[in-house]
């Protein structure tokens, strides 16, 4: 009976099928709703049944399988896909080509079930085209805008690239092991671990998938095509940024084991997961443009979650995406709304921390330096390890558990930001709100990831932490976290509490540096002056 | 040997750039038929023929392919669009295992049959098979947008169509070498980049107020669904070939 669960990945399929054969317009978001919510409580009652039976659900054939990752992943992209598609009904109904989105939405939807469910890398390699496809049709939706097919070609372009990693990933993989079935192939991975691998191979296969990865999850060098998708209709961008950019992370977590084998692609990805968390986040500050900012913060994001996965903390990755998919799609789908109050009210959007600190804004007095440090610096290191050692006793035991304590310390920061922007106040209220906050965003962290990781992988995920490689003795990362707090904080200190002269022109190489940086580091331009082939269309 | 050259010559194009290329007599309406035809003949004897083609004869097709990639991004004409796609894809037909490699010509040749109706369509009501002038046919004629960006996509080697589940299964189980993974780059990446440059041409784009735009007919749009329930029949027997 629960085998039922496995037909979800078709039931897009049906849905779209039936859509071509509806007439009237206001039946077609009540049928591709009312299937979907079906989708949504089989995958439901599919968690429901991993958890109480602690058993996978394996059919067709050993093709798909509902596991522990499936049981998270499933609702979460059900649930999301409902909601983009309540929204669309609405938003969508005057654009050409209503019943076009549905059919192209259940298809890309489609596609993602059997990526998440799939249990076989052909499966696997057919569900990564599809969503090559989909996406790229969704992207190009709006066919009248030259731009908006034009940066639809670019996309897919990334994204065939992508497909031929993947592909040629899978036939070695083959050729390797002798096996496509992923239940199969994660059994020998984890018995092979167990012993030192020398194979070259095996990296190569690690390195490709994760290229291919990066390449879908807008990964530095591969990113460009992300921030020239915001013509596509604001659904889709929520799709997009909530979803479909976060394969990446799923195809790596459903490869966690052939990642055993090779830290080395562990450590790759940590690095460049770094290097596009800063480099994407400094270009989100500094481009003009807001829908490619926003662009930008994905891939920023993105780039998180890959140096997550490079430290071994694939669950958190997991953990990451969905909480990213949440956030993002709320602010996509949030957009019309508050551009509709802007146009009522001046003073329009406003921030929560406006309403409830504006009021009490006074000016600040500069010789509070040094407290001002110290509480923003020193306390929540403390409140740091105070979390962490409630939480979980093995805290000296990981290199990556402090590193990745950093991802809850960054993601702090954009919350105390936001509070800054509006308040230069040393009021009670003000600190009481940053630290509990802080406290919040720790503990959650914390909390859902180490269950996150008990769920996933149970005694495995320790195995990870030890594959990925990375040599950072505890003080070396004690020491470098507090640097990045000091730095952080005194560059906020500078940004909201200093008077800075208007009059006071950059330095030359300051302003250099901040043109590169506006310009996106010329990447785009490289791309569009060496691959003309898509100009020409 | 003397086998594999005859089907070298039906399938790699050659007999088009040798002879109908200089042919004042043939329009490219002709060529296309000609083409597919050859690749048909070649097609029936590979399917009774044991060919094992020497590495210079795939050389050969992988030059007439990168060839054929380069013109066919030149064109704008349907009926040439579609005969340089049979040459792009001749490696394929010759470095797949017999069964695998004639399917993957047959669902090619579907497809194309598929793009020689809309060429057709194209012939008689805008007077000619040049797709430059007619953009935006998904909005002003959604019939043949759907179906046109049907056949490009199984052209640019996406599932879930025939073309991308053959050529899935035979990378898997084929034997590789450096010549073999250069054919599967080239001729995956030039079937791709040929189609999809297509699509912002023709399906995508603003409708061209200057033309009267007429979508497909009761009678075209059947045959068109026939073309496509062909090609899913293909694509279940591509799928099962990829996953056993």
């Amino acid at each position: 009976m629960e085998k039922i669960i496995l037909l979800i990945p078709g039931i897009p399929l049906v849905i779209a099928f039936i859509l071509i054969f509806v007439s009237k317009k206001e039946h077609i978001p009540k049928v591709s709703i009312m299937l979907s919510s079906m989708i949504a409580l089989l995958g439901l009652y599919g968690t429901y049944h991993v958890i109480t039976t602690d058993e996978p659900i394996h059919g067709l054939g050993g093709l798909f399988v509902f596991n522990e990752l499936s049981a998270i992943l499933v609702p979460y992209v059900a649930i999301l896909g409902l909601v983009i598609r309540k929204y669309a009904t609405k938003y969508m109904w005057d654009e050409p080509g209503y019943k076009r989105f549905f059919i192209l939405l259940n298809f890309i939807f489609s596609a993602i079930y059997m990526l998440v469910m799939s249990n076989n890398l052909v499966i696997l390699a057919l569900a990564w085209q599809l969503m090559s496809i989909s996406l790229y049709l969704l992207v190009s939706f709006n066919v009248a805008s030259k731009s908006a097919v034009k940066n639809g070609s670019w996309t897919m372009l990334i994204h065939k690239a992508a497909d031929l990693l993947f592909i040629l990933a899978v036939i070695l993989t083959y050729q390797t092991f002798g096996s496509v079935d992923l239940g199969q192939l994660s059994q020998t991975w984890l018995e092979m671990s167990k012993n030192p691998v020398e194979n070259p191979t095996i990296f190569v296969i690690g390195l490709l998938f994760l290229v291919a990865a990066m390449m879908k999850s807008a990964i530095v060098p591969f990113h460009i095509w992300l921030p020239y998708t915001s013509e596509a209709p604001t659904p889709v961008s929520a799709l997009m940024h909530a979803g479909v950019v976060n394969v990446g992370g799923i195809l790596l977590n459903k490869l966690a084991f052939l990642l055993l084998l090779t830290p080395a692609v562990l450590n790759i990805a940590f690095v460049i997961g770094l290097f596009t968390a800063i480099f994407a986040s400094v270009l989100m500050l500094v481009v003009p443009d807001i829908k490619r900012s926003l662009g930008y913060s994905t891939a920023g994001q993105m780039g998180y979650m890959i140096m997550e996965v490079g430290l071994g903390a694939f669950s958190l990755a997991i953990y990451h995406l969905m909480v990213h998919g949440i956030f993002k799609a709320t602010l996509f789908l949030e957009s019309g709304g508050l551009i509709r109050y802007a146009r009522h009210d001046p003073n329009i959007p406003q921030r929560l921390s406006y309403k409830l600190f504006w009021e009490e804004k006074t000016e600040h007095k500069s010789n509070k330096t040094f407290n001002l440090i110290a509480l923003f610096t020193i306390l929540p290191l403390l409140i740091f390890i105070g979390v962490k050692m409630v939480l979980s006793e093995e805290f000296f035991e990981f290199n990556a558990a402090i590193v990745i304590l950093a991802f809850g310390w960054l993601t702090g920061t954009q919350l105390f930001l936001s509070f800054f922007k509006v308040s230069r106040s040393d009021s009670i209220k003000v600190i009481l709100a940053l630290v509990s906050s802080f406290i919040i965003i720790l503990f959650t962290y914390e909390f859902i990831g180490l269950a996150l990781e008990h769920f996933i992988y149970g005694e495995h995920a320790l195995l990870f932490y030890g594959a990925a490689t990375l040599n950072v003795t505890i003080i070396m990362s004690m020491v470098a976290l507090a640097a990045i707090m000091i730095i952080g904080w005194l560059f906020m200190y500078k940004q909201h509490f200093v008077h800075i002269q208007k009059s006071e022109r950059p330095k030359r190489s300051r302003w250099l540096f901040y043109k590169l940086l506006a310009k996106e580091a010329y990447v785009s331009d490289f791309f569009i002056k060496y691959i003309k082939i898509f100009k020409k269309g | 040997m003397l086998m594999n050259i005859i089907l070298f010559l039906l399938a790699a194009g050659v007999p088009y750039y040798l002879v109908l290329e200089r042919s004042q007599k043939l329009n490219s309406e002709k060529i296309f038929l000609i083409s597919g035809f050859l690749l048909l003949c070649a097609i029936v004897i590979a399917s009774f023929v044991e060919a094992q083609y020497s590495g210079l004869l795939v050389i050969l097709a992988l030059l007439s392919a990168i060839f054929s990639i380069y013109k066919a991004t030149k064109t704008t004409n349907f009926y040439k669009f579609g005969y340089y796609l049979l040459f792009i894809n001749a490696p394929f037909f010759m470095l797949f295992i017999r069964e695998q490699g004639v399917l993957y010509s047959l669902s090619l040749l579907i497809t194309l049959a598929g793009v020689y109706s809309i060429a057709k369509h194209y012939d008689k009501y805008y007077g000619s098979a040049n797709y430059h002038g007619i953009s935006g046919t998904t909005l002003a004629t959604p019939y043949v947008g759907a179906f046109l960006t049907v056949y490009l996509i199984t052209l640019a080697l996406y599932p879930p169509f025939p073309n991308a589940l053959f050529l899935l299964s035979n990378m898997i189980k084929e034997e590789t070498t450096l010549l073999w993974y250069i054919v599967v780059v080239v001729v995956f990446f030039g079937n791709f980049l040929v189609a999809m440059r297509v699509m912002p041409k023709t399906v995508f784009g603003t409708p061209n107020t200057n033309l009267h735009y007429v979508d497909l007919t009761s009678k075209e749009k059947i045959m068109h669904f026939m073309i496509i329930i062909a090609l899913l029949g293909l694509s279940i027997i591509g799928f099962k070939g990829a996953i056993a």
